[in-house]
């Protein structure tokens, strides 16, 4: 199969390149969609003026598909708010808003998900709300969320692959730019699946690994 | 005459059309053992928790040292409801221990012992840590100090619990149904506990249904019954010689 | 800024082209037809592969599961499409090309049976074995008893579970766009390229979509829910 060996393996520096730019492009989405999605989170319970926003927000980023998003930051907001500046900037900024939704629900779920003792020990030492839902609810919440977040990130590895769509250079774009150069794309195409296939997989064994150690050390359940 | 450590006056709770309690008064002094019992929805633990403001209630007060602990003066002299800050300050001076334990699964049990004096009290790390080990060796776990509290058995998390209501030094300690969760063979080790606490001179309320513990270590017990006490007095009058019928056969439903 | 934000909120253009638009809607809502149909029988096969007693159709079952759950919905897609016909010409002889809406439906349906097999595999080992052991004590036989006690259990449970499944499946049939199937985001491509005012017909985009998936989701919960109270009432 001389193919495999002239579009796949000859093309490896090129597949390489593509696949740090998804790496890169995930990782910073991740984040970024955490802080959001906390943010959001906490507007929405705890800043009664500007909750109706929030949801709208939430219900926003979460009814909308990725494509639209990504192609609404890419050529909308530069016009009216002037940023992104890159397509690379625009491809972290959709699939971050994405996921921040969802993830904005999930924090909300856990946050009321932690019993109404755990609170009361804590007020009944003489801790303040405050103190109370940083050292107490919000520890808590974060590991019962784990499993949630850890698919969210999946979602976004997943959804990378369209950031080709706005030219990022992504491993979708150089595969599929092997494609137009060769016009064989069995090979490449089925490689490409298959990459993308065993990042997901590794990214969720992984996750999954971390979240059930620390929960089954501090015996905390889902949400 | 020194104010009493604990005064309860004409106390009402009600939930909705729910009257849960009824007007309850009475007087704790410093190193008395009070034990509270009654049935189910009697309001004992309605009580507990209105000492301690977890629930406010509708009607009535709570002194502590003669302070009260739901209202303060106001600037014009009138009588306005305290702030959450300054209860806050006030239930340093309470410890309690719930019957669901209630310890932070996120923090080892050291932590969740040194956690009030170190970041509610500021005391600093050195005594606070020891203060902390001394509780913990006071309830003879100083050897479980670094584990996480799903590893210990109920009447461990427990014990845990009131070392970590004892590291606030508090002045009263409140018990609301210790055992109640813990299986037969846990609940004599919290017992022993809080019967050496008693010992030592501890000022304690008890809801519980043991009643050979009240019996045997309060220096008075409370009998309620529908929102109201209905039976006060030493144990060996209260459990020798009961006035009320309710009670005489609450106590030969519960005596093992 | 303003003018922009003007030009974006400014939605004339897309309510003029709102025929054209509509029929691409329209074409979003046959694709996740079709896909769902094919991703709930495949998936509900693969379920049932999981749960076998044999275990190389276990391990078969795993395969799969594995392997579509973790598939990015647009690779697959791709694939089916150019590769597949390709894989197949060799295998028959003769030359096959796929029709991208053939395609979509496909590869569609494959990724997202990947998670109603997850799914339904939930709710199978959710139904009490005593469910089971009433059956068989009364001497029926185990293909009698899937059909008649497990699988409307397991359909009637999961089934409420599976809208977050097919909210997702919805909103992920605008991908075929990338492969010239005409629905709403190709529509709104083309018209942009021949428009040049991408502001007015992409916000216009993103309001029809979060209009529609809210709706719908909304009404999927609330019929979810009125299931529910019925079957645990």
């Amino acid at each position: 199969m001389g193919n495999w060996q002239r579009l796949v393996w000859d093309q490896r520096d090129a597949l390489l390149a593509g696949l740090v730019v998804t790496i890169k492009v995930c990782a910073i989405a991740f984040v970024i969609a955490v802080l959001i999605g906390l943010l959001l989170c906490l507007v929405r319970m705890y800043v009664r003026p500007l909750r109706p926003a929030a949801i709208l927000l939430i219900e926003f980023f979460r009814a909308t598909p990725i494509l639209v998003q990504l192609l609404w930051v890419n050529y909308v907001w530069p016009a009216v708010f002037g940023w992104p500046d890159s397509f690379f900037a625009a491809a972290w900024a959709a699939l971050a808003l994405q996921s921040s939704g969802y993830l904005a629900e999930t924090f909300r779920g856990a946050i009321e998900g932690v019993a109404k003792g755990q609170r009361e020990a804590g007020y009944s030492v003489g801790m303040s709300p405050v103190h109370v839902f940083w050292r107490i609810v919000l520890p808590q919440a974060a590991l019962g969320s784990a499993p949630s977040i850890v698919n969210q990130f999946t979602v976004i590895v997943k959804s990378s692959t369209l950031v080709s769509v706005i030219t990022v250079p992504d491993l979708m774009y150089q595969s599929q730019k092997i494609v137009n150069v060769w016009y064989e794309p069995i090979e490449i195409l089925t490689a490409t699946a298959g990459l993308y296939i065993a990042l997901v997989f590794v990214v969720s064994a992984v996750g999954k690994a971390i979240s059930d150690t620390l929960r089954r050390r501090y015996a905390i359940s889902a949400v | 005459m020194t104010a009493p450590t604990i005064k309860v006056v004409d106390l009402h709770k009600r939930f909705g059309p729910l009257e849960v309690l009824r007007g309850v008064s009475f007087e704790v002094r410093r190193g008395v053992v009070v034990s509270m019992i009654g049935a189910s929805g009697s309001g004992k633990s309605t009580l507990l928790r209105c000492i301690n403001h977890l629930e406010t209630p509708t009607a009535g007060d709570v002194l502590i040292d003669g302070e009260s602990l739901c209202f303060r003066n106001g600037r014009d002299g009138e009588r306005k409801p305290r702030s959450l800050s300054e209860i806050n300050r006030m239930r340093r001076e309470l410890g309690i221990v719930f019957q669901q334990f209630n310890l932070w699964p996120h923090m080892t049990v050291l932590a969740n012992v040194v956690e009030a004096p170190l970041r509610v009290r500021g005391l600093p790390r050195k005594q606070a840590m020891d203060i902390a080990n001394a509780c913990l060796a006071r309830v003879h776990l100083a050897e479980k100090a670094l584990q996480y509290p799903a590893r210990l058995s109920g009447g461990q998390q427990q014990r845990v619990a009131i070392a970590r209501a004892l590291a606030m030094e508090p002045k009263v300690m409140l018990f609301d149904e210790p055992t109640s969760s813990l299986d037969p063979e846990l609940t004599e080790e919290v017992l022993g506990v809080m019967r050496e606490l008693a010992n030592d001179g501890t000022t304690m309320i008890v809801v519980t249904h043991e009643i050979g513990f009240a019996r045997d270590v309060s220096d008075r017990v409370m009998f309620l019954h529908n929102g109201l006490i209905e039976e006060e007095g030493p144990p060996e009058a209260l459990f020798g010689a009961p006035n009320s019928e309710r009670l005489r056969q609450f106590i030969s439903k519960h005596l093992r | 800024m303003s003018e922009s934000l003007h030009q974006a909120l400014d939605l004339s253009l897309f309510w003029e082209y709102r025929n054209v638009l509509l029929h691409g809607l329209a074409v979003n809502f046959y694709v996740f037809a079709a896909s769902a149909i094919v991703a709930l029988l495949v998936g509900l096969g693969a379920a049932l592969a999981r749960v076998n007693r044999l275990w190389p159709l276990r391990a078969l079952g795993t395969l799969y599961v594995e392997t579509f759950r973790n598939a990015p919905e647009y690779i697959m897609v791709v694939w089916v499409h150019f590769v597949l016909p390709l894989l197949l010409s060799y295998l028959l002889r003769s030359r096959l090309e796929f029709n991208p809406f053939a395609s979509s439906v496909i590869g569609l349906g494959l990724v997202y049976s990947g998670y109603f097999a997850e799914t339904f595999r939930a709710g199978i080992e959710a139904i009490p074995l005593a469910h089971v052991e009433a059956g068989r004590s009364l001497g029926m036989p185990e293909r009698l008893i899937f059909r008649r006690i497990v699988l409307p259990q397991v359909v009637r449970r999961m089934l409420p579970e599976s809208v977050n499944q097919f909210i997702s499946l919805f909103k992920a049939t605008t991908i075929v766009s990338l492969i010239a199937v005409p629905d709403l985001m190709y529509d709104v491509t083309m018209i942009t390229q021949q428009e040049m005012r991408p502001l007015p017909l992409y916000t216009g985009a993103a309001l029809t979509y979060f209009a529609v998936v809210l709706a719908g989701s909304s009404a999927l919960r609330a019929l979810s829910e009125r299931w529910r109270a019925k079957i645990y009432a």
